[in-house]
């Protein structure tokens, strides 16, 4: 088991470094200078100019920068971004948010992911089940931008049973509204997942085995239905939540939650290089380490594919 | 299983809910939504536009401003302002008994080191550009090719300071500037004390200003600014409110939805809200007379656009009127200086009527245009491209001609028309910084102007320009200076196409000081 978690890690160091290189390769080549993005309209006189570029090493070539990134990030000298917010500061008060967020929306997700699969896995063709297919095609098709905005209209400025936007109120209350949007949005795709696990499960011949053998119903369910049927489903949360953070990009701004989305949002904006293959580093390696989880979670759920 | 985990979590971290509060304390106070990315310092000196600039006024406070009643210049830290006879030489005293909110008296020399501080190019600070007028300053700055770094040098200080008592200091220009002495109201010039311009760095979240209002609790990353009204401001009509808070909403329609709540005081409209503001909230806006000019650039560097006569056939082909309407709030622009500057004229312009038959007839006398107009908008506004279409659609069906289009990122389409690469037109816009019709005509038009989108270059229009800035008369100054916008508007390098407005709501509470010099203001807001 710690020799498979040790390969793991060992094989994210080559991918850690494509992955890196590239992004930062990609906000190297946006168009126009970062800087100019800072200034505004407004001119600002060469000399400005001169020693901003020198203070965030924007003279040097491609792979110079990408060095120092990657030697700042390594070493915990993150230095601050061209607007001056200190970056350490920064992720400490924007990493809460964010997982705030992701894991109160996951949680919503889940549950009524999970219930609603589960139930219309059993009930097959009963309104539940039927509902959740209208349910699923009707949710895939709203495009977030819109259910935030109308949520935030509706629930926040109508009804006023939210807060609009920002964190003034604090957890809970502040994140229930947008984490309770990201569930229903994102429930359906993983409710019918589970639906059609279940079907397959149910029909399985191991499950008839047991049933023959006598076991209770209960039994059947818990030991052998569900463990079988989660596989998948694992899978599908596992990369689900890893992908939470580029949703969040959206629902921060929106919501106006001042984490790694946002943070993330005004670096691209910047073009701060430095900054996004921070960021890009931290999503990496939580989906790395997420993965790693759902992995030794398979083993847990099916002894076939133990790692010893 | 993953549901446990995230349950867990959320009940772990339940704790650090922080209650809402509405601000601090005191009868009369209001919180203010600023639609931006929340500020990471404040330092009037090293901040050139909305919102650093905002905030610090509240803050910090001018030398000389605009009385909102009368247009005219009104002292506020000076005593008097006065041009020597030639205008290069600028005396300025001091009221005394002003103080910073530190309790260190305000004097010369403040003014005098933390100017010196700015112009220095290697602190980065952002007006460092306002000091190029004064003498010394190429010392300081030595003029480095682009890209080059810039050569270090040990002069740290304006030749063309000079303190002369505690109270008292003079500046010396490199040419006569007669409107001198309205460029002194920018904000960006207010005096940092001395235990600040020591170690700027650690004054960043805890600024000590001359102004109106102190920090009324301590400010970290990701708080509010709240700020209480500091009883040591001596200048003339202090602001009303006890205590403002402002709060940071990046996302403008958030902001807005955070107003219908009722969660804020003000806010600006955003562009995407200008149809429905009225209805959203009767009785709860107001605009602003201008917010400066809008034009289409003309390239210098493309030869094909270079007759003038071409130029007024695309200022006469377009529909002012029509275009303004799409926009909305806006006017259609009869010159090149925003209408609510001393010396507009609305008839400025002898180019701006639309006429499609004579726009066709100059065409044809300019021998017509050879190719397809290249528009260039910007993929990151949302109208970029409504805009552009409308325009083009408009030199299409007056003119006959072929038009595309261009989308690029804006800082894109800045780049490479500083490097005289764009291909084909573009849209820009200018603001004051201090309210002198002198501040459109030199950024824009001329030759080495800061803001010159167009390269333009006409030798006649920079020895007016200079008249002018030697003139100490304001009046005469003015007649001047219209000279001037006359030959640009005989070259035309700028289309003027519309001056906007802008729009704000306030809540029932409070009614925002509405000014014809100086603009919608929430921070001199009166309480009902």
């Amino acid at each position: 088991m710690i020799r498979f978690v040790l390969r793991r890690a060992l094989a994210a160091i080559p991918i850690g470094v494509i992955v890196t290189l590239g992004v930062f390769a990609l906000v190297f080549a946006m168009p126009g200078d970062p800087l100019r993005e800072l200034a505004g309209d407004k001119p600002i006189p060469a000399a400005v100019m001169a020693a901003k570029r020198a203070q965030f090493h924007l003279d040097d070539p491609f792979i110079v920068q990408y060095l120092l990134s990657m030697k700042d990030i390594l070493t915990g000298h993150f230095g601050t971004t061209f607007a001056g917010a200190d970056i350490a500061d920064q992720l400490r008060l924007r990493i809460p948010v964010t997982l705030k967020l992701t894991l109160l929306a996951n949680a919503f997700q889940w549950t009524l992911g999970l219930f609603f699969g589960i139930y219309a896995g059993f009930k097959r063709n009963g309104w539940i089940d039927k509902s959740l297919l209208l349910a699923t095609l009707v949710l895939l098709a709203v495009p977030g931008l819109v259910a935030y905005f109308a949520a935030q209209y509706l629930f926040g400025v109508e009804l006023k049973w939210f807060p609009v936007s920002g964190v003034l109120e604090g957890f809970p209350r502040s994140y229930l509204l947008p984490a309770l949007v990201i569930g229903v949005l994102g429930f359906a795709g993983l409710a019918r997942l589970m639906r059609t696990s279940i079907v397959e499960t149910v029909n399985a011949d191991f499950v008839k085995t047991a049933r023959a053998k006598g076991l209770g119903e209960q039994r059947v369910l818990w030991r052998h239905i569900l463990p079988n049927a989660l596989l998948p489903v694992v899978t599908f949360i596992g990369i689900d939540l890893a992908g939470m953070f580029g949703g969040a990009i959206i629902t921060e701004s929106i919501f106006n939650l001042p984490g790694l989305g946002q943070f993330m949002f005004q670096a691209i904006k910047f073009k701060e290089g430095g900054v996004v293959v921070l960021l890009s580093t931290l999503a990496f390696i939580s989906f790395i380490v997420i993965n790693l989880l759902v992995d030794l979670l398979y083993g847990v759920l099916d002894p076939r594919v133990r790692n010893v | 299983m993953g549901v446990a985990l995230g349950l867990a979590l959320v009940l772990a971290s339940c704790g650090d809910g922080k209650s809402a509060d509405s601000g601090s304390g005191g009868a009369k106070s209001e919180i203010i939504a600023i639609a931006a990315d929340p500020l990471e310092y404040i330092n009037p000196l090293n901040e050139n536009g909305s919102p650093g600039i905002q905030v610090a006024m509240a803050m910090f406070a001018p030398l000389v401003t605009t009385d909102p009643n009368t247009g005219k210049l009104l002292n506020v830290m000076a005593d008097s302002v006065t041009p020597d006879k030639t205008s290069q030489t600028w005396t300025i005293k001091l009221k005394p008994g002003n103080t910073f909110q530190n309790g260190q008296p305000l004097t010369a020399k403040d003014y005098v080191d933390s100017w010196n501080m700015t112009a220095e190019g290697s602190n980065a600070w952002k007006n460092n550009g306002f000091f190029s007028k004064i003498e010394g300053y190429d010392a300081m700055n030595p003029p480095t090719p682009d890209g080059a770094t810039p050569k270090p040098t040990s002069v740290k200080a304006l030749s063309g300071l000079k303190q002369v008592d505690d109270l008292t200091f003079t500046v010396k220009l490199k040419v006569p500037f007669s409107q001198f002495g309205l460029t002194l109201q920018y904000l960006g010039l207010a005096p940092l004390p001395e235990e600040v311009r020591k170690n700027p760095d650690a004054y960043k979240r805890k600024p000590i200003g001359n102004g109106p209002y102190k920090l009324a609790a301590d400010w970290n990353a990701g708080d509010d600014i709240k700020l209480a009204k500091w009883d040591g401001y001596k200048g003339p009509n202090p602001p009303e409110a006890d205590s403002i808070t402002y709060r940071f909403i990046p996302n403008a329609d958030t902001a807005y939805n955070e107003f219908l709540a009722g969660n804020v005081d003000f806010v600006d409209v955003p562009s995407t809200k200008v149809k429905s503001f009225k209805t959203d909230a009767p009785d709860q806006w107001v605009t602003s007379v201008s917010s400066g000019a809008n034009y289409l650039v003309i390239p210098a560097w493309d030869a094909r656009y270079k007759n003038p006569k071409l130029r007024h056939a695309f200022s006469m082909a377009i529909d002012r009127k029509a275009f303004a309407d799409l926009v909305g709030l806006a006017e259609p622009a009869k010159g090149l200086v925003a209408p609510d500057m001393a010396g507009y004229r609305a008839d400025a312009c002898k180019y701006c009527d639309f006429d499609p038959t004579k726009a066709k007839q100059l065409l044809q006398e300019a021998g017509g245009f050879s190719g397809s107009v290249n528009i260039n908008y910007n993929t990151t506004s949302a109208t970029g491209q409504i805009f552009a279409e409308a325009i083009g659609n408009m030199l299409r069906q007056n003119l006959g001609l072929d038009v595309k289009y261009t989308g690029k990122q804006g800082s894109e389409i800045t780049d490479l028309a500083d490097n005289r690469k764009l291909d084909g037109l573009r849209f820009s816009g200018w603001g004051h910084d201090y309210p002198s019709i002198e501040d459109y005509l030199t950024p824009m038009f001329k030759s080495n102007g800061d803001a010159n989108f167009s390269g333009y270059n006409n030798p006649a229009l920079d020895a007016v320009l200079a008249k002018g800035d030697a003139e100490p008369d304001p009046e005469k100054a003015i007649a001047i200076y219209q000279q001037a916008e006359d030959i640009a508007l005989e070259d035309m390098p700028l289309i003027p196409l519309y001056t906007k407005s802008n729009a704000y709501l306030h809540s029932n509470k409070i009614e925002p000081r509405v000014s014809k010099y100086t603009g919608v203001s929430a921070l001199y807001a009166t309480f009902k």
